[in-house]
This record gives structure tokens, sequence and C-alpha cells, in this order.
């Protein structure tokens, strides 16, 4: 989708007086609650389109006349960031992800689906009905659910294009009536503690079901459980995942838990209390022997270790140390983090380690920077601390903008106050007094969690003016972003939070020593402060025997695409990518081969198969002209075109960068241009070598860090996929994805059921009950609709060129 | 402190910008988007540099000097990337330097300013114009099938301006009042041949950016320039009636072409216009007569300067970017129009400029 999204500030807006007057008193009740200084301005906006569901020319006018906001910061903030919109919207919006997990699924498909569905075009954003807008999102962070869409707050995973009508309806019917699950005080003594996952994929995949599932069959049979809810297990393609650690310690694991099995699983590990409620079981599991033959398959059945096989796979290679305790703990709950050992490492630190051993601890456990670059975290916080400036910032990074990446947004939601710990001790380490999280707007439950979190350190008295520290005073502030990948960037990040457009500048001056009001500021990435309170509480040696020579410690990878089992994974460094892939991934899935793995997002590579043997380390991935990155692993079959995947990317660079130098600005635009006229057949062998060119003339002219690694996709498709950039001259696309060179034929195995002819939304299959069906090319979007329905496996994609050459 | 710039040592004080202590010790370092007195920004990145040390291009206009730096300030490296910087501006640099009809006319004659001074009645300034140009005893459009007349972009929305009758009918006005002039036919022809070449050869050969395809809703903004009008007179019989004429005239030159730093340094580096010209929005013109000011957004290499130049405040907004990356572009704040703009700013503004976005309208 090549579309051109703009802003548009009308100057006179058609709005009514009484409409005028109702604008104007929600920004007087915004500006009340947030304050008018300047730097207020993205905090402003984002309320007044919270109420108003956009942001009409009058409220940016009125804004200006009752804050200290300038017309001129106003327009340019608001235009900048691809949250706020200026025209109205339906009343839902369809958040279609797209990002790299979900791309190589087919989000466009399902984009496209949608927009026949609802009657919208590129032109016209809005149903007829006035209720569905449809926009598409960077990454929802929900990769191993792919293709995934949410509408408001509700998430649907594993989304196929002719599911899309089902969708609307499901939402209609059940958005109304979310049953309110009441998180209860659990008493001392309980038969077993049931664990449900919550994390934003869990809840994508129903858990929330199976909580009010658990509630109900709790309360019919007045069970003696402790219901908790808890964070990310990591597992995340097995969602929802139901963990029963009964009174004598063991743990019983079931995952893909539908939630007609709640009942069962739950009554198989804990008796019901009273007799009748026992008899009641009974008599009603009778029922079920007779009338389902599901029973014998149910996994109640499974024996435990066929169960959690895969589980343990899947767990056993790795190390939890920025993840401990995934999916024991409850992520808002400050007693059992205390519990389990947590604020240990500062209370530690505070007591009794001097400022600069911290440093010293920190540096020589070889920590480096988590946010992609790897620089070492000890020997920044040195220069930080060593800067002049008072007062100094902490601020964590967690603007997780990379398409494929969601491990910041599971940190942040599953262990919120392990990451204040890690901040609280690197503001302690450096003589910092302020905090700042900024996290993406994108991610509201890590918000909330993070805010709630925070509210409860308040309380406890770890943060604020009457900290129980005598000598350690910190506060902490979350600041959402609002859309913008360049602010992941982290002089682009400080312009953000100073109410500026998302523009990085040159550096030197590092932020380390000028940073957010000219005052020194550190930025560290979420994971990089998760792993400082395990390093304080193990020592730096501990660590610093975990990984390879220059990159120690564990990183946490989101690993996703094609692989069988995805999800979020900590593994120790020097990994091989091998290992990730084929034992804890499970393999790409069956009759397809494993062709390459992309790491490092937009500003990584794509590192073939054939050296997947690399470990996992911030030299080797550079040497192999990939990056670290914060950790995205999307992991590529042979169904995936390497010109497509690099176009992608390059979409998605060009479409975030910032515009401010020139060669970001127009030089992506021209390699995005050359990749479109590959996939579509129509390029050179002269325009590879001037990709290949400019690609290098980017890399080397670039401003910032954005513009400087966005042409790796390109580079390293060019290094080791060369042959398939040259095919696309031929105009033939190897592995039958992009779409100008393809078309759908179906074979002779076709047994004239109709259903593809039931399925084409444009007419493209005649109806020939009982005879071999055919393809109109002239009339085929390409939706896949057909191939999907086929019960034979009857439609094949092909290359149109290949009989010509 | 003490650094190297092209291998020369240079003793110099802390706190200074590279593009600073270059220029200071007589190295040219090009740039577009800075400007003395304005805070750096590094934005068209074509005053790029070296850092030896650490193999990294800069930008000289805001990386500071440090202590033992060995910068290469000329080397074919870093010609490279400035030559691709420029390119790269000029691909999003939907304008032309010259009108077409100038560029086609086998003379180069400047016909957009004739027609600007006709339109203003400047008769004199008009004769002038054409006593210096046309200094050959016959001029060529007689001769000429009217090349101009072709080029004329007005012909690709109604009919093209008269240009060879009002030519024709300037240079008689000149034979008039030169009439006791010697008519030596044979030298003159000599002479005539030689200054049409010359002449030719200097517009045709002077860099000049071109326009790419245009839609037809655009070619309707240059419109906004002229009358609406499209009968024309065909023959000009006063010059009056030449000024009514020229008021057709679309203005397709550049007001900047002689005061560009876009076009200095495309000839400077020596760089050809790339072909194949990206479009990041439709071409806009946005007047203001108050404040004597034109707006052409396709000109517009985004280099902030004249966001830098005025302090944004909230009785007198100064301008401002709006949306991001490709499309971003600079506007009057709160409405795209550019009608409340204050002259004082205005002058300002196209005082900045480093190309023809920003221009005096008249």
């Amino acid at each position: 989708m090549n579309k051109e999204e703009r802003n548009i500030i009308k100057s006179d807006c058609n709005c009514s007086k009484t409409e005028i007057n109702e604008i104007k008193s929600v920004v007087d009740e915004v500006i009340s609650i947030t304050g008018g200084e300047k730097e207020k301005v993205i905090l402003i906006l984002q309320e007044v389109q919270k109420r108003l569901n956009y942001v009409p020319s009058d409220a940016l006018k009125y804004i200006c006349e009752v804050s200290e906001i300038t017309p001129g910061q106003i327009s340019g903030v608001s235009t900048f960031y691809s949250q706020f919109r200026h025209l109205p919207v339906g009343r839902h919006t369809i958040k279609i992800c797209t990002g790299t997990a979900c791309h190589v699924k087919g989000s466009q498909l399902i984009t496209e689906s949608f927009q026949r569905e609802l009657g919208i075009d590129d032109t016209h954003n809005m149903s007829e009905d006035s209720l569905f807008s449809i926009e598409e999102v960077a990454c929802l962070g929900c990769c191993t659910l792919a293709p995934v869409i949410q509408i408001d707050g509700k998430t649907y995973g594993h989304v196929k294009p002719n599911m899309t009508g089902e969708i609307i309806k499901d939402f209609l019917s059940t958005h109304q009536g979310d049953k309110a699950v009441n998180e209860e005080n659990n008493d001392q003594d309980t038969d077993a503690e049931v664990r449900i996952g919550l994390g934003s994929c869990c809840v994508a995949g129903g858990s929330r079901d199976i909580l009010s599932n658990l509630i109900d069959t709790k309360e019919s049979y007045n069970l003696k459980i402790r219901l908790k809810p808890v964070g990310c297990v990591g597992v995340c393609n097995q969602t929802p995942l139901l963990e029963i650690v009964t009174k004598d310690n063991i743990n019983h694991r079931y995952t893909n838990v539908k939630k007609e099995q709640v009942e069962e699983i739950l009554l198989k590990h804990i008796k019901p209390a009273s007799f009748n409620k026992r008899l009641l079981h009974r008599l009603n599991d009778l029922a079920d022997t007779f009338v389902s033959d599901e029973k014998s398959l149910s996994p109640v059945n499974l024996s435990k270790d066929v169960r959690e096989k895969y589980l343990n796979n899947f767990l056993n290679l790795q190390l939890h140390l920025a993840t401990m305790n995934s999916g024991i703990i409850s992520p808002e709950s400050f007693e059992e983090y205390r519990m389990l050992g947590g604020f240990n490492a500062l209370e530690k630190t505070v007591a009794g380690i001097a400022p600069v051993e911290v440093i010293n601890i920190v540096n020589n456990s070889g920590l480096r920077g988590r946010g992609g670059a790897g620089f070492p975290t000890g020997k920044k916080w040195k220069i930080f601390s060593e800067a002049d400036g008072n007062p100094k910032y902490v601020v964590c990074n967690g603007d997780e903008g990379d398409p494929g990446a969601f491990m910041d947004r599971m940190l942040l939601e599953s262990f919120p106050y392990r990451i204040i710990e890690g901040m609280l001790i690197a503001g302690f380490a450096t003589g910092a007094q302020e905090g700042i999280f900024y996290i993406r707007a994108e991610y509201p439950l890590a918000v909330l969690r993070i805010r709630t979190a925070l509210e409860n350190c308040y309380k406890n008295r770890m943060l604020g003016q009457d900290s129980k520290y005598a000598d350690f005073r910190f506060n902490i502030t979350v600041f959402e972003g609002a859309g913008a990948f360049v602010c992941g960037e982290e002089t682009a990040l400080i312009a953000s939070i100073e109410g500026k457009r998302g523009y990085p500048h040159f550096r030197p001056p590092y932020p380390v020593e000028k940073g957010y009001n000219g005052k020194p500021t550190l930025v560290n990435n979420v994971e990089t402060l998760s792993l400082i309170p395990w390093i304080l509480n193990n020592g730096s040696d501990s660590f610093s025997s975990i990984g390879t020579e220059k990159s120690k410690g564990t990183k946490v990878f989101a690993l996703a695409g094609k692989v069988s089992k995805g999800g979020l994974i900590e593994v120790p460094m020097g990994t091989t990518i091998r290992e990730i892939v084929e034992n804890i991934g499970n393999g790409v899935g069956d009759g397809r081969s494993f062709k390459s793995v992309q790491i490092g997002g937009p500003s990584g590579g794509c590192i073939p198969a054939s050296l997947s043997d690399t470990p996992v380390d911030f030299e080797q991935l550079t040497k192999l002209g990939a990056m670290m990155g914060s950790g995205g692993m999307v992991v590529l079959d042979d169904s995936d075109c390497m010109v497509d995947i690099a176009k992608y990317f390059l979409s998605f660079t060009h479409k975030q960068s910032c515009g401010k130098c020139t060669f970001c600005r127009v030089g992506t635009k021209q390699m995005l241009n050359i990749l479109t006229l590959l996939s579509e057949g129509k390029a050179s062998m002269a325009d590879i070598d001037e990709l290949e060119r400019l690609s290098h003339d980017v890399k080397n002219g670039s401003l910032c860090g954005l513009g400087k690694t966005a042409p790796n996709p390109v580079l390293t498709g060019l290094q080791y996929f060369r042959e398939e950039y040259e095919a696309h001259t031929r105009k033939i696309c190897p592995a039958k994805k992009c779409r100008e060179l393809i078309g759908y034929v179906i074979t002779d195995n076709c047994t004239g059921c109709t259903k593809c002819y039931q399925e084409c939304p444009v007419g493209a299959i005649e109806f020939k009950p009982y005879e071999k069906h055919k393809i109109d090319n002239a009339k085929c979007t390409k939706c896949d609709n057909c191939r999907i329905v086929c019960p034979e496996n009857a439609v094949e994609i092909v290359n149109i060129n290949e009989d010509k050459n | 402190m003490k650094i190297k710039i092209d291998n020369k040592e240079i003793d110099v004080r802390a706190n200074q910008t590279i593009l600073n202590v270059a220029s200071e010790a007589g190295i040219h370092i090009p740039a577009l988007c800075h400007k003395e007195g304005i805070e750096p920004y590094s934005s068209c990145m074509v005053c790029v540099v070296k850092d030896k040390k650490t193999n990294n291009f800069i930008p000289s206009c805001t990386a500071m000097i440090q202590d033992g730096m060995d910068i290469d300030a000329s080397g074919e490296e870093v010609v490279y990337l400035r030559k691709k910087a420029v390119e790269l501006l000029l691909i999003e640099h939907r304008a032309e330097c010259e009108a077409p009809c100038r560029i086609v006319c086998p003379a180069g004659y400047n016909i957009p300013l004739m027609n600007r001074l006709l339109q203003a009645g400047k008769t004199e300034e008009a004769i002038e114009l054409a006593v210096k140009e046309i200094s050959t005893p016959r001029i060529v459009c007689s001769d000429c099938p009217g090349y101009c007349e072709n080029a004329c972009r007005r012909k690709k929305i109604d009919e093209p301006v008269s240009i060879r009758n009002i030519m024709l009918f300037v240079y008689s006005n000149i034979r008039r009042e030169n009439e006791s002039d010697p008519d030596n036919s044979q030298d003159a022809s000599m002479q005539e041949e030689n200054l049409t070449k010359k002449v030719t050869n200097h517009v045709r050969k002077r860099f000049s950016s071109r326009i790419g395809k245009l839609e037809q809703v655009e070619q309707k903004e240059w419109l906004k320039e002229c009358l609406e009008d499209s009968t024309r007179i065909r023959e000009i019989t006063g010059f009056t009636v030449a000024g009514n004429e020229a008021s057709n005239c679309m203005h397709c030159d550049c007001r900047a072409a002689n005061d560009c730093r876009l076009r200095d340094v495309a000839v400077e580096l020596n760089v050809k216009d790339p072909s194949g010209k990206l479009v990041n929005a439709p071409i806009l013109k946005k007047i203001s007569r108050s404040a004597d000011l034109i707006f052409e957004n396709a000109k517009c290499i985004k280099c902030g300067l004249c966001v830098r130049a005025c302090e944004d405040n909230k009785d007198q907004p100064s301008l401002c970017f709006i949306n991001r990356g490709f499309i971003s572009i600079i506007s009057e704040p709160l409405t795209e129009e550019f009608e409340n703009i204050q002259k004082k700013k205005a002058d300002i503004y196209i005082d900045v400029c480093p190309t023809g976005a920003l221009t005096r309208f008249s």
C-alpha cells in the first residue's frame, strides 16, 4: 500500500456554535488537569482526542488561546505524530497490525478484506453507518498471533481474509457486555493457586473469557482456590495458558485452553468442598461421557508428560533474568514482588554500596545497552554521573516501535516493579533525581501497569519526597508517546518529551551531557534496566559468566513469524540462531523450509539459514550486516520473498522518517521506488546496482540511527539473496509472493465443491458444480480466499511470467 | 586546540563548529540549510565532511571540533556524498530555474522578464532589456517558427501567450528609436551568428532544474499568477496592448533564478539534474499580496531556515513544519494558506530561503 497519509488542518472548520462550545469546554477541562505549559502539548492533544475522538482545528486554535502553546508548535506537533487525527472517524477503530510478523502472514489482505466489507477506501475512511474506521498501525506487539487486528480494546488473532465479516458481527454483539472480572481478595487457606496469563497476547487469545469461566466454576462449586492473573509467560503461541499449583506444590500446566474446558480442568485437580457439589460434578461428568466424543481427546485425559512436553522444550533452553518469575508473579502486586525478593537489590544498594561502586559493578558485569547499539551501560552511567547539571534525568525508553518486536511491552506489562527498581538503582548510582517512563501509546496495558506500580511505590515510600531512604529522593513520571518510530532515537525522544516535533539532532552533544531541558539525561532501554536488579543481587561475576566474550548476560527476543512456536524468550548471549529457531521455536511449519531469520527489525537484516549457526551477540550480528536491534526475531520460510521483505521494511522506515535530513527523507523514498519496481517486475539489473549504491549513500549520509540503519534490510538481502533480486528483473518471484508477478490457478484436484466460488469477493470464479473451476485472472484481486477454503488444496499460486522465459 | 582539515594543521579555539573553523582557514565547504546567526540544524547534509579517525561522515555545520580531529573536507568520497545530497534534493525539487519558453528560444531571450516588465508598464526597461539582449541588427524571432509559443505552459491549459509578436513589437520599437544606426549587413550577420550562439549556450549550458511531469490540476496553479482569460491578443499594436497580452504569462521562470543557493551548489559540484522527479505533494502556490510573498511548495528543500529565522510567539506566529517525513512541508500555523503573514517576517523568510520557495511576489 503506497498511499501517503496526510494530516489535514482546515483553516475553517464547519463546526456549529454548539460544537465549538463543547470543544472549548473540553479543552478547558483538559488544561485544568494537565496545565498549560509548552511541553504539555502532546499530553493535552492526547486528552482532547480521548474525549472528542479527534482533534478538530477549532480545538487547536483554542488550545493556543488558553495555554502557553504557540500556533506553530501545535501545528507542527499535531501533524508530526501519527496518533493525532484532524478529521472525525467512525465510533470504533479497527486497528490492523502491519508489523513484520503480520505482514508475512498477509496483513495486507486483511486490510483489503475489511475495506471491502465496510465499503471503505483510501479517500473515505468511515463505514456508511459511521461505526467503523480502519487504521493500519505499525505493530500491536502480538506477533505470535499474527495476523492481528484490534477493534477498540478487543484483539483478534490469527485473522484470515474470509473472517472479517464474522469479526465485525462478533465485535458488535459482544463489545457492550464485557464481563466484569473482579480480582478478589483471596483467603490464605486454599486448595490451589490457579494462574492465568493476562498479558496482551493471552488476552488476545481469549484469557479473559477463561478467567470469567474460572470465576463461574469457582462460585458454582464453591471451590477453595486462589485465582491469580499473571503477566506474560512467554509461550505466546499457546495462549491461553492455565497453570494450577496444588497444595502439595505440584504444577499442572495447560496450553491452548478453551473456555469449555475450564470446568473440567479445574475439577480434575480440585475437589469441590461439599458432598452435593461433588455429586453434581460426578453426574455432569457421567452425562458428558455419553454425549460427547471429545471427552477422550480433551487435554485433561493426556498424561502430564505429553501435555507439557512442548512447554518444557520451549522453556528449558532459556535463562530468565529479565523475565525472572515469568508466569508466577502477579504483575501489579507490590507485596508479591517484595515477597519474591524484589527491591532487595535496591535496599542493599541504598543501604551500603557507594554510588561509584554501583557503577563499577554494572561496568564489570559487561552489560551493554539492549536498545540496539550495545553501548556499555556502566560507561554510560559513569559519563552521566560526572556530567554537570541539576536536576539530572533518567529516562526509560519504552518506545518500542520495531515492527515484529514486543519484548519491552511484555517486560513493562509483566514486571513493572523490576524496571522501576532498575531505574531507582540507576538514579541512585548516578545522582539523578527525576525519572521518566517513555512508553508508546500503542501499549495501553503497559502504561496502566506502570502507573499502578508507581502508585504503589509512592504509597510504600520507595519514591517521592518522603521516601524512606534518608539520602535518596527520586520521582518518576510517565510520558506516553504519540506514535512516531523515530522517537526511539534518544535525541528525538527527548525532543518529544519537551513537546516538540520528534526530530533527532546530531550527537555530540550526547543526552548524558545535554539532554532534556538542556540537563544531563540518561536514556536506558527497558530491558537494560530490568537486568540491573539481577546484577546487583547476584554480582557482576555471575552476570559476566553468562554469554560471549563481548556480549554478556542474556537477551530477550520476540520470536515470531513462520516459526511453529513463537513467543517471548530469553536466552544466554551466544546461543545460536539455529538453537533458537529449531529447538525453542520447533522449526518452521510442515512442508516448508527455513529460509532466513530477520533480526533487528527495520534496522536489522535477514540472515540466511545457511548462517544460522552464528551465535547471537552484538559483534557477530553486526558482522553479518544485521543488528541486535531491540530483539525482534522474525523467522521466514521459503514462501517469503526477500524483495517483498525489503520493500516492507523500506516502506516502514520511509513512512516513519522524520523528514529532517535529505538522505533519509528522499533517499529512502527513492530506494522504496526501486524496490516497488522490482516487485512489479519493472526494474532492470542497472536498477539493482543503483539500489545498492543508494543504500550505501543513505547509510553514510543520514543524520541519525534510523536513516543510518534503514538500508540494512536491502543490503543484507543483496548480500545473501541476490539471485532472488535478479529473478525479479526477469519478472519472476521465486517465492511466489509479489502480487504483480503471480496468478492463481485451480489444478485437477478440484472436485467442483464450489467453495471457492462462494468465497470469491469479486466474482472471478464461475459457479460450476462438480466440474473443475477456473479463475479469471483479469478479475482476480489475489485475496487468497479461494486457496484458504479449498478442501482439496487445488488452488495453486504460479508465476505468470514463467513460461515466457 | 589543534585539528587537521585536509591535512592542514590548524590552531583553533574550542567550542566552534568544523564549518566555522574551515571557513576561517579558507577551506570552502558548501552548505544550504545553514546561515550565520541562525541555530544550526543539519538537514541538507551538503556540508558533510569525513572524520578520518572514526570514518564517519558528519555534518560540519553542527559538529563541534574536538582536539586532535582529522577532517577530510574535500576528498573524493566527501564530494561524492555532497553531490548525492544535492541530487536527492533536486529529485524532490519539482521546479524550473528557467521558463520553458526561454530554454527553447534559439537566442535564449529572457521572455519571462520581458513579459513582467511589459505587464508592469515599464516600457523603458523593456526596451532596455531588448537592446541588451538583441544587440544584433536582426531579431532571431523573424525567422523563428516560434518555439517559445509551442513550449509555453499556457498552451497546455488554453492558448499560448503571443510571445513572438510581443518580442517583434518591442524590437520594432528599438529599430525606430535607433534608426540612424548604420546597417552594415556583412559584418552584422557575422556578429549576429556569434552572438546568437553565445546567448544560446549561456542559457542552455547553465544548470537548470526541470519540473518533470505535471498533472493538469497542477498546471492550473500557475493561473494564480496571471489573467485567467483565455482570449489572446495576437496583434500587438502598442505597449498597452503588449502589456495586456503579457498579463497572460504564467511566469514559469523562477523568481530566484539568479539568487538560488541550490542552483549555485549544483553548479559548483557539477551535479546533473536527476531524471524522474519524486512527487511528495501536488504543486501549490500560496500568495500573500499584503506581505508581497509567494510560497511555492515544490521548490522547498525543507531546510527549515525560515522556521528557525523568526521566533515563534503567540501574537506573531512564524512559519512551522507540518506533517512528517517525505511529505513534511513548511506552512503557516493552523492554516495552510499563507494569508496572515506579516510583511516584516516575510522579508526575513525571503532573505533566508536558499531556493525560490519563498520569494517576493511582485
